[in-house]
């Protein structure tokens, strides 16, 4: 298998004439977690929605150059079929309202259609869950609606839900800011799990969760990549002077 | 200061007590209609007054079931064609806030709201009554449908704009198509909201006499027809309670009493599913 | 100025204190072995007690500048050469209070004639003055200096290398003096001992400032 799985090549995005994302090259190894961060309105969310064209479900918004999943580039490819492959998880919880979180979970499989035996959704159900750490809590409330979980859980029903499309690669867009402390180590101990299986690239504006949950760390500035390197590396000793004052809080 | 403290207090006090007594006098009249209409029209309504046909001047008794019938048949055929042309509507300006038609459409829906009804009614004449050469229910229907369309599109618009932008997110992520994520998410979350919208407007157009006078026009027989004219409630209440006939203004109050009921019974049925199917955000 | 900077610079001001503390015991020391001054030495081994307070306290600081900012970068970097440089100051204090204490132990003066053969004062002095300049080069982030220190400190090891000669020559010539030899070799071994904190802490700087480890590395690579 190809370690690298998504690739950039001269990505550029455009809200109308607002250039958001400035030639971004970046290669992603498998199997690994990559944090993204960068002050607010660097482009990082933008590319992040790229990566899935989720960014051009947007009134105005374009994007050029190419992003490579295992070296197909998905801007030539069908927005859904991308979709299935790159799932994406949002800053709030957004379960949705009108279904169980039996129905939620496999959401994507029974809204796009796609008919299962029983037996087998039961399986995707319980699987994804217990690969979110959710199965034990929620197990004898699975017709309840999904809105009635906690915020933590609801992140995790949500990310249980992008984990039953097996997807090879899961988006998350400041997947922790709206929850509490509790909750945040809840999903953060969960990434270290999904790593063994999927390809993480992780928006977070929280420097010590990129730190703790991370690989690699990617820092945006002004819409442009300004660092890609190990985490490790990028904490104790980032090459950019910029990358430095950000993450020691000496930005103006 | 003590003094200037009790001043603000007594201001502030008799301005509460105006905003409850202004209140209060808003439920009189509509206590006033209920009580008066029920008063006169609850001893009229009876079996045979529900099942009979009008009598001809002169002879008591009689029946509104030409009436009954062909409101029923008018106002479901006007929701017919208005419902699906409005929700659709709607679902297109929600989901497309900014776009130049959206704009347009929704300048469009707001002044057909202001249009007054017996203009519409006018403009249904002309369109269908006179290439037609005849008065007919189906005329009727395409005034009422045009007069439910902007509460239906409004409604519908304002119910999926409430809905979070996040919703859509979540399921265009799972790789939905546009058709499955408005039928199958946007949709069901924004129920409660649209089926108020289509009740309300159907209660609003059930009253409606104006568009009527000059497209269904009455008719004193019961029929089916809807190339043909037939009789609707409001038809029927302003006919007969202009008559010099008794018997007539009987009938009235009775078919005011129905209709008053089934538009009581609409607004507390929309209450009811809205609460039971409002969606949890 | 962020708060996380404030805390750093009142580090670091700590720091330079301890630093010029301890350099001052060394000259102290130094003067109170030529001109056998044991009254110095006192004041010297009094003053230990002062680095110690020194030592705590910056410890203490760190501590809680790690709990309560999470530094990153090279703020992280400076705090764990602060730790570092604060135990090699430390153990340069108790090298100077072990010397004062020959000082007093001893019975007499000791011989002038050995301190010139063991080139033991040029070895003090080569020592305070890297001390000095260590200390510049933290002040002003100076690798360049730092990196000079590693080169003066080969003077040193050739004079700890040569002194078992000297010293052995000297009481073959002199068995009188072989009290006094012992002493001066004591403190020739210690004196070498200042010399390698010193490079462990140009070590430090360099670490902190250019993010490159240069512990156990070669010569080569230190230039």
């Amino acid at each position: 298998m190809e370690s690298t799985i998504v690739k950039s090549v001269n990505y550029n995005a455009y809200f109308g004439d607002n250039h958001v994302v400035k030639d971004v090259n970046i290669e992603i190894p498998r199997n690994t977690t990559i944090a993204v961060m960068g002050p607010s309105g660097c482009g990082k969310t933008t590319f992040l929605r790229g990566i899935n064209r989720m960014h051009e479900l947007i009134p105005g918004a374009t994007a050029k150059g190419q992003i490579l999943l295992n070296g197909e580039d998905v801007m030539e490819m069908h927005p859904i079929f991308v979709r299935l492959k790159i799932g994406m998880v949002f800053q709030r919880p957004n379960p949705f309202p009108n279904l169980s979180i039996y129905d939620n979970v496999i959401a994507g499989y029974k809204l796009n259609g796609i008919k299962l035996p029983k037996a087998e959704r039961d399986n995707i159900v319980q699987h994804s869950l217990t690969r979110v750490a959710l199965w034990n809590e929620v197990k004898d409330s699975l017709t309840k609606k999904g809105s009635f979980l906690s915020g933590g859980q609801q992140q995790r029903l949500c990310i249980a839900r992008a984990v039953a499309m097996e997807p090879e690669v899961l988006l998350f867009d400041e997947p922790t800011s709206a929850l509490d402390p509790i909750s945040t180590s809840t999903v953060e101990e969960l990434f270290h799990e999904l790593k063994k299986n999927y390809t993480l690239i992780i928006v977070t504006h929280n420097m010590q969760q990129a730190a703790r949950v991370s690989d690699r760390t990617a820092f945006f500035y002004m819409g442009e990549l300004v660092e890609f390197d190990d985490t490790k590396t990028m904490f104790t000793n980032p090459k950019d002077i910029r990358t430095q004052n950000y993450i020691t809080g000496r930005f103006s | 200061m003590s003094v200037a403290i009790k001043y603000r207090i007594g201001k502030s006090t008799a301005f509460k007590t105006l905003v409850i007594v202004l209140s209060l006098a808003c439920v009189v009249p509509l206590l006033f209609i209920l009580v008066y209409i029920l008063q006169a029209g609850i001893t009229k309504i009876n079996w045979n007054f529900l099942t009979n046909l009008p009598k001809p001047v002169g002879e008591s008794g009689g029946g509104i079931a030409n009436a009954l019938v062909g409101t029923m048949i008018i106002v479901g055929t006007a929701s017919i064609i208005a419902i699906p042309f409005g929700i659709l509507c709607g679902i297109y300006l929600s989901e497309n806030k900014n776009s130049k038609l959206a704009y347009w459409s929704r300048l469009c829906i707001d002044i057909l709201q202001g249009i007054p009804s017996i203009v519409i009614g006018i403009v249904a004449y002309f369109w269908l009554v006179k290439p037609l050469n005849s008065f007919s229910s189906l005329s009727g229907s395409m005034a009422l449908a045009i007069m439910m369309l902007p509460i239906v599109v409004r409604s519908t618009e304002e119910t999926l704009l409430l809905l979070p932008d996040s919703l859509r997110e979540a399921a265009y992520a799972l790789g939905m198509p546009f058709h499955r994520v408005i039928l199958k998410v946007i949709v069901p979350c924004g129920i409660s909201g649209i089926m108020s919208g289509v009740m309300l407007s159907v209660a609003r157009i059930t009253g409606e006499t104006a568009p009527l006078l000059f497209t269904a026009f009455g008719n004193p027989y019961l029929t089916t027809d809807i190339t043909k004219p037939m009789q609707s409630l409001p038809l029927l209440i302003f006919n007969y309670a202009t008559s010099p006939y008794n018997d007539w203004h009987d009938l009235a109050w009775g078919a005011s009493c129905i209709l008053l009921i089934w538009v009581l019974l609409l607004n507390i049925f929309t209450k009811l599913i809205t609460r039971k199917w409002k969606v949890q955000l | 100025m962020t708060q996380l900077e404030h805390e750093l610079q009142s580090v670091k001001v700590e720091l330079v204190g301890m630093w010029s503390l301890v350099e001052s015991q060394l000259k102290k020391t130094r003067t109170s072995m030529v001109l056998f001054d044991r009254d110095l030495a006192r004041e010297v081994s009094m003053k230990e007690k002062r680095v110690n307070a020194f030592e705590l306290k910056i410890d203490r600081d760190c501590e809680n500048i790690f709990a309560l900012y999470c530094p990153v970068a090279v703020d992280l970097r400076f705090l764990l050469a602060v730790l570092k440089i604060n135990t090699n100051l430390e153990r340069i204090g108790d090298i100077a209070d072990g010397i004062s204490k020959y000082i007093i132990e001893a019975l007499e003066n000791f011989d002038e004639d050995l301190f010139a053969k063991t080139e033991v004062i040029k070895m003090f002095d080569d020592a305070i003055s890297m001390l000095a300049d260590t200390r510049i080069a933290f002040e002003k982030d100076d690798t360049t200096l730092a990196r000079s220190i590693f080169q003066r400190d080969e003077v040193l090891d050739d004079i700890n290398y040569a002194a078992i000669d000297r010293i052995s020559n000297a009481i073959a010539e002199d068995l009188t003096v072989m009290h006094d030899a012992l002493y001066v070799l004591s403190i020739i071994r210690k004196l070498e001992r200042v010399g390698d904190q010193t490079k462990n802490i140009a070590e430090e700087i360099i670490f902190f400032v250019e993010a490159k480890v240069l512990k156990h590395h070669q010569e080569i690579q230190r230039k």
